[in-house]
This record gives C-alpha cells, structure tokens and sequence, in this order.
C-alpha cells in the first residue's frame, strides 16, 4: 500500500513538473522582431498557414478547442500564448518542445511572421515593433545579396553570397546557409546546412530523384541559417535542375474507381454478359406463357366451332 | 407418372375437395377489411415520418457523419435475406425432389416477392435525395457493387413473381368457375391471368418446361443478391466487414430468417383459414428440422466469422470485436448469438418442440433476432472509423436510431403484411393443382397394391 502511494505521489510529481514548466526562450532570441509590418495582407497569408499546419492542434483562435494533449497546446488568442513577445513566439515555433513540432525547416521566416501576425490579430492591445534596417551585423552597411547556379555536371547548385557596399563587392565567407525547394505542401530542404568558403560559394548536391514541373524546373530559396548575422536577405530562382515530371492522371486509365466509361473490360463484359443470360432465359419463360394461351386459345376455338 | 392423371376422374374429384378448402378463403370479407384499414392507418401515420424527413433531410435520423448506415441498411439486408427462402423451398428442395414442400412452395414464393418488394423501397428511404434515384441508371457505375445490387434485386424480384404466378395459372384456372359471390374485378383479373388455361396436357407440359427454367435461374440469382449484398460491405477495408466469408455467411444466415418466417406464415395460414388437412403437423416436423439444419449452418459460419479474426486480434479488428464481446454491443450480441441461434437449435432437435406451436414461438424469436443480427453486422463497425474525427458533438460519432426512422422502417414492415396479405388473401395460398394431384397419385398407387 505504501509502495503505491509513493509511486502516486512520484508519477504526480512528475507530471506537475512536465506541466508547470516554463519555456524558457533564450535571451539573445527573446528581441527578434519582423522586418515588416503586420497589415491585412500579412494576416490573411498567416492564416491560411495557420489553418493547414497549427489548426489541427490549437483549434480555431477565440474557440477553446485545442487538442487535449499534455501540456496542452492552448489557444493563440488567450493570454497563455499573447504574454509571450515576437521574438518568443518565433522562437517557439520554430524550434518547437514535446508534441509541439519545430517548423524551421516546414516554414520560411516570412511565413512565420505572417502566422504571428494573424495570431496578433486577436490581441487588441498588442502594438507592433518592426526591426527597420535589414543589415548584417557581419558586414555593417553593406547591401548582402546572393546567387543561385545550376551546375549541370557534377548535379550540384551553388550558391555564391556577396556584400556590396557603394561599388566594392566582398564575398560573404563562413555562413551557414540553407537550401530549399518550393513544393506544394511546404519546402523541401535540399542536401544539408553549407558554409561558404573564401569566395563565398556553398556547394549543395542535387539528391537522386528530384522531381521537377513538366520543363524540369525547379523553385528554390537560399538563406542564411543565422539571420541575425546575415541578414535576412534571401534569393528565390528558378532551374532547370529537377526530373522532367508529366504527373499521370489517377483516372486516366481503365481503373475499378475510373467512371463507367474507363471502367475495366472484363467487368463490363462480366456485367453485360450476365444481364443478357438472365434476361433471355426471362424471355425465354414470358414466351413460355404466351404458348400456353395459344394452345388454350386454339382449343377454346376448336370446341366452339363443334 | 403418366399425364393423363389429369384427365382422371380421381383427380377431378381431389380437384373438388380441395379447391373447397383452399377457396373458402379467397373472399373480401370483414376480417380483411378491418386488417387492411389498420394496416393502412399505421402506413400513413410512418409515411407522415417520411414526409418529414423529406422535407428536413436525413438529419432528422440518427446517421451522421460516422454512422451513415443504420436502421434503414440493417433493414435492407434482413428484407433481402429473408426472401431468399422462395429460392431454397422452391428450387434446393424442389429441384431435389422433394414431395412434402408441396404446400407451402407457395406461402415461400409470397415472402419472397414481399420482402424483396420492398427491400428496393428500403434502400430509397436511405436516401438523402431521392429524386436522384434515376441518377443510378443514368450514371450508374458498372464497377460499383450498388449497381450490382439494383441490377440482381429486380431480376430476383421478378423471378419471384414469375415463379409465384406461373403454378397459380392452372389454380386461378380451376377458382375462376368456383368464385360466385366474390367481387366482379376479382373474376375478371382470374380470367386475364389464367391465360386462357385449359388443363390440357400440352399446357402443363410448357408449364413444366417454363418453371424447371425458373427454378435453375433462381438458384444463382438469388446467391448472387446475397452475395453482392453482402460485397456491400465486405469490398471495403473496413475492420469487421473485410472478411472473405461474407458471401456465404449472409446466404446461411438468409435461410435462417427466411424460414422462420415461412413457419410463422405457414402457422397462421393453418390456423386463420383452417388449412390444418394440407399444413399438417408433418410438414412443420418437416421444416422444423430445416431450421435447425440451416440454423447450424449459419452457427458454422458464425464461428469462423469471429474466431478467425479473433485469433489474431489485429489492432481494429480487436477493438471492434471487443466492442461485441464485451463492449457496448455486447448484450445485444450475446443475446442474438444464444437466443437467437444456439438455444433455438438445442430446442429444435427434440422433437416435441417441433409442433406447430412450440416451433412457432422459436420461430418468433428467431425471426426478430435475425433482425438484430443484421443491425450487429451493419451499425458497430463504424463506429470505429480509421480516420478518427475531433471536436465534434458526441451524437456524430454514436449512432441512435431517432423515432423518425423508426417509424419508416416500420412503413417498409407493414407494405410488407400489406403485399403478404393480398397475395395470400385473393388468390390461394396453397397450390390446389399440385395438392390433388399429389392426393390423386397417392390413392392410385394405394389402388395399384
Ligand atoms: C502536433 C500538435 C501541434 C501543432 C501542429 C502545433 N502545435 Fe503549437 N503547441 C503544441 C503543444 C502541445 C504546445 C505546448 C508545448 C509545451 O508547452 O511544451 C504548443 C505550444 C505552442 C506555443 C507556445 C505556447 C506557450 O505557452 O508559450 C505556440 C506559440 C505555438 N504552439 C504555436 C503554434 C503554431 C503557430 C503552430 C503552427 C505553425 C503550431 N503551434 C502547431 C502542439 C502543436
């Protein structure tokens, strides 16, 4: 009896300890702000972000009705998450704890941003704090850009970061930056994490089987890991790095779920067949009938005539 | 046996006695009347329930997004089983050459073409839409077992008739002469359906030839209704309806209900129109021990239906079959599989309990349980759909009957008694050609020794 007791007060101890914990954010994360400020538009794109990767856990905003998972996810438009600020929020979701999943690789940081700003729409009396210099810390003053190549040989992408001040142009060395491919459902991280060497170059391997649009194109993003020190300046371009892919229609083929007229051959043989056997012999027994009246009909005939 | 027994004296003087019998109770009496009208007062008050769902739509029943088949499916599957029967008596016995199903092949066909009558209508009740109804023959998919199963209800259903009326000929023949005092409409509708009947031997030998075509096209029509209506179910992944014995396992368990309601019509037929000379004690001795035959059958196909599975506790499988174990169905369960099935077996086999009355209260009791059977067998598996639905109201995911639906469902019960009454109460209910001629060959060998 005793034993189970103390096991009781063991497992409450634990599970109190799991609840009650603070999620601490680290300090150097804690003042991150947007680089842009939250409008209509930020807030529409946010939700539509909300709704396909956070809903399903958190509920509708307002609503209450987030899973029943521990520690419970909560809901965006109460307190326990609105106390938190920008830079925490980011923090949070994109490193994630327990069952709330991290998004860094899932979301762009623009795209987080716009989730905060739809999470922010439902806080009256949160005022925004936009960070107004998009600058490097790395390379004070300098406009930092980047440039994306397919190098069709060797099945490998650069890419080339450099900074640019007045009309001097240095290469950005040491910084980690991250490739991805734009995809339907969220971004497709290409190779792993790369540092650029002396000339500012990061190479990135293709993998096996990249699938490409019908032209064999593909959309990919270069970043730098750490945005604090380079800038959050980014590059979208198109290559022609991926496998040509024409996506076949599930219902082009002769399928059991295709519509009637795709449907399989032996079926509508089997079908029809069976339907005709049955029929004739119906047929066959209605003609049965009518020779019975006959008969009656010629007898009935007969008598009368005698 | 030589044709012209027909033509015989013996016969004609069988044909006299028996015709009186049969025929004394083809009339439209009181009794009828009385029975009709409350019949059709309790059909109108159903269909009132009816027109409310139309008007609202399903959401006035208990099937929601979890359950969507319920009452009305589970009623589908019974009415389609238990006309299965006409095809055992008349073709499986028939054909094998049975003598003592005589009498009743008739009371079998008229369950037949009840049930699988309105089993079509059923299926229109469940219907969200059903001025779509026509959609099903204009975009039906041939690949669907749903077209399967309209295509081989109505082919079954007009097989029935045909195998009702085609005997009927030669009696309808005989009754028309013998109906003074019965309502003109009724001799004249005798007189367009005896087709001109003249018991002449050439007319019973294409009646021969007409009805052995019948009864062979019935036997692989009427297993391939159940089977494809049990492929309903049994082509989905579904825990609890995947299973590959499911073809089977309805066509016993269609025997099973079907000749309990048999017995219970051949009860009341012998004693309301006092037919006790023609549906003897014999007889129900007879199609008591099918019951228990086609009985433990059905308990064979139930064992291996659930131990298999059972056996390997397969994730879903396992919570399903934990459900009717010992889970909420599990009263229900128990009480179908036992008082259902087991208990009325163990009863069957002494012979005192099949009398016509002890053999018909097991007859009652097995013919509502096999009702519940098919609710067992439609309704608790989706109450565990794969992907599992969050936040929703608790009556989304558990499905309860509302009263609405239960009274449509009694509308398709009573056009049910409606169709058994009128076949039964305008034309004769047991064969009089085939009873004299039966009586008739008896006697000659009996005469012959
Ligand atoms: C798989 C379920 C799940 C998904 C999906 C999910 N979360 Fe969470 N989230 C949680 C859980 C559980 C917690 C609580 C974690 C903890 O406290 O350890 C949480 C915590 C959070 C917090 C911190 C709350 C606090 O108390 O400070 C924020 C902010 C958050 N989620 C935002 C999001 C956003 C935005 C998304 C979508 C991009 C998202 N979550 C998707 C489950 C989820």
């Amino acid at each position: 009896m005793r034993s189970i007791i103390l096991i009781l007060t063991f497992l409450h101890l634990v599970f109190q300890s799991i609840q009650g914990q603070e999620w601490k954010v680290p300090d150097d994360k804690k003042g991150r702000l947007s680089t842009f400020a939250f409008d209509d538009n930020t807030r529409m794109a946010g939700q539509k972000l909300y709704t396909l990767n956070c809903m399903s856990c958190h509920g509708t905003p307002g609503k209450s009705n987030y899973l029943n998972l521990v520690p419970a996810p909560g809901d965006p438009a109460t307190e326990k998450i609105q106390r938190n600020n920008d830079g925490e929020i980011f923090y949070k979701i994109s490193v994630g704890r327990g069952q709330m999943p991290s998004f860094r690789s899932v979301l762009t940081s623009d795209e987080v941003w716009n989730i905060i700003s739809y999470l922010r729409s439902f806080n009256k009396l949160y005022r925004q704090q936009v960070k107004s210099v998009i600058s490097s810390t790395a390379y004070p003053g300098s406009t930092i850009n980047m440039f994306i190549e397919h190098i069709s040989s060797d099945t490998s992408i650069v890419v080339t970061a450099y900074a640019e001040k007045e009309s001097s142009r240095v290469p950005v060395t040491e910084a980690g930056i991250k490739l991805y491919v734009h995809r339907t459902f969220g971004h497709q991280v290409v190779d792993e994490e790369k540092v650029t060497d002396k000339s500012g170059r990061a190479v990135f391997r293709i993998p096996e089987k990249m699938h490409g649009d019908s032209d064999g194109n593909i959309l990919v993003s270069a970043r730098f890991s750490d945005e604090d020190v380079f800038g959050t300046s980014s590059k979208d371009t198109v290559l022609a790095a991926g496998i040509k892919t024409i996506p076949v229609s599930l219902v082009a083929e002769r399928a059991m779920w295709n519509n009637v007229r795709k449907a399989p051959i032996w079926i509508l043989l089997t079908y029809c067949l069976g339907v005709i056997v049955a029929l004739s012999f119906i047929v066959l027994v209605m003609v049965k009938i009518r020779d019975i009246y006959i008969v009656g009909k010629y007898l009935e005939n007969k008598a009368s005539e005698n | 046996m030589a044709r012209s027994l027909y033509n015989t004296d013996l016969y004609r003087e069988k044909l006299e006695s028996v015709s009186a019998d049969v025929l004394r109770n083809v009339r439209i009496n009181k009794g009828f009347l009385v029975w009709m009208g409350i019949l059709t007062i309790s059909l109108a008050a159903c269909l009132y329930a009816y027109t409310i769902q139309l008007q609202k739509g399903l959401g006035v029943t208990g099937l929601r997004d979890a359950t969507s088949w319920g009452m009305y499916i589970a009623t589908f599957v019974f009415f389609v089983a238990t006309s299965l029967i006409g095809m055992l008596i008349s073709s499986v016995l028939g054909l094998s050459g049975t003598k003592w199903i005589k009498p009743i092949t008739r009371i079998a066909e008229i369950i037949a073409v009840a049930f699988a009558a309105v089993a079509g209508l059923v299926i229109i009740s469940d219907m969200g839409r059903p001025d779509r109804f026509p959609y099903l023959f204009l975009y039906g998919r041939i690949q669907s077992p749903i077209l399967w199963d309209v295509t081989v209800v109505t082919t079954y259903l007009f097989v029935s008739l045909m195998l009702w009326f085609i005997p009927l000929i030669p009696d309808l023949a005989i009754s028309k002469s013998r109906l003074e005092g019965r309502p003109g409409f009724l001799i004249k509708i005798y007189e367009i359906l005896s087709v001109k009947w003249v018991n002449h031997d050439r007319q019973f030998q294409i009646m021969h030839q007409a009805m052995r075509i019948l009864l062979i096209l019935i036997v692989p029509l009427a297993f391939a209704i159940h089977t494809v209506t049990s492929w309903l179910f049994a082509v989905t992944p579904r825990a609890g309806w995947d299973s590959t014995i499911f073809g089977p396992y309805f066509i016993s368990g269609a025997f099973v209900s079907g000749t309990a309601a048999v017995i219970i019509a051949m009860y009341f037929f012998r004693e309301n129109y006092k037919l006790q000379k023609y549906l003897t004690d014999f007889h129900f001795e007879k199609i008591g021990r099918v019951l228990a035959l086609v009985s433990i059958i059905y308990i064979y196909f139930n064992i291996n239906e659930f131990i298999v599975p059972g056996y390997k506790l397969k994730t879903h499988e396992a919570i399903h079959l934990k459900e009717l174990f010992t889970g909420h169905y599990a009263w229900l369960f128990w009480g179908v599989q036992l008082a259902g099935l087991v208990i009325p077996v163990a009863l069957l086999l002494i012979k005192r309990m099949r009398k016509p009355l002890p053999l018909l209260l097991i007859s009652i009791v097995v013919f509502a349980a096999s009702w519940f059977k098919r609710y067992l067998i439609v309704v608790p598996v989706q109450g565990h759909p794969y992907l599992p639905i969050q936040n929703v109201p608790v009556e989304w995911m558990v499905y309860k009957p509302t009263i609405i639906e239960t009274s449509v469902t009694m509308a398709s019960m009573i056009l049910v008694l409606m169709i058994i009454t009128i076949l039964s109460k305008l034309f004769p209910v047991v064969p009089i050609w085939e009873i004299a001629e039966e009586e008739a060959t008896v006697n000659e060998e009996i005469e012959h020794k």
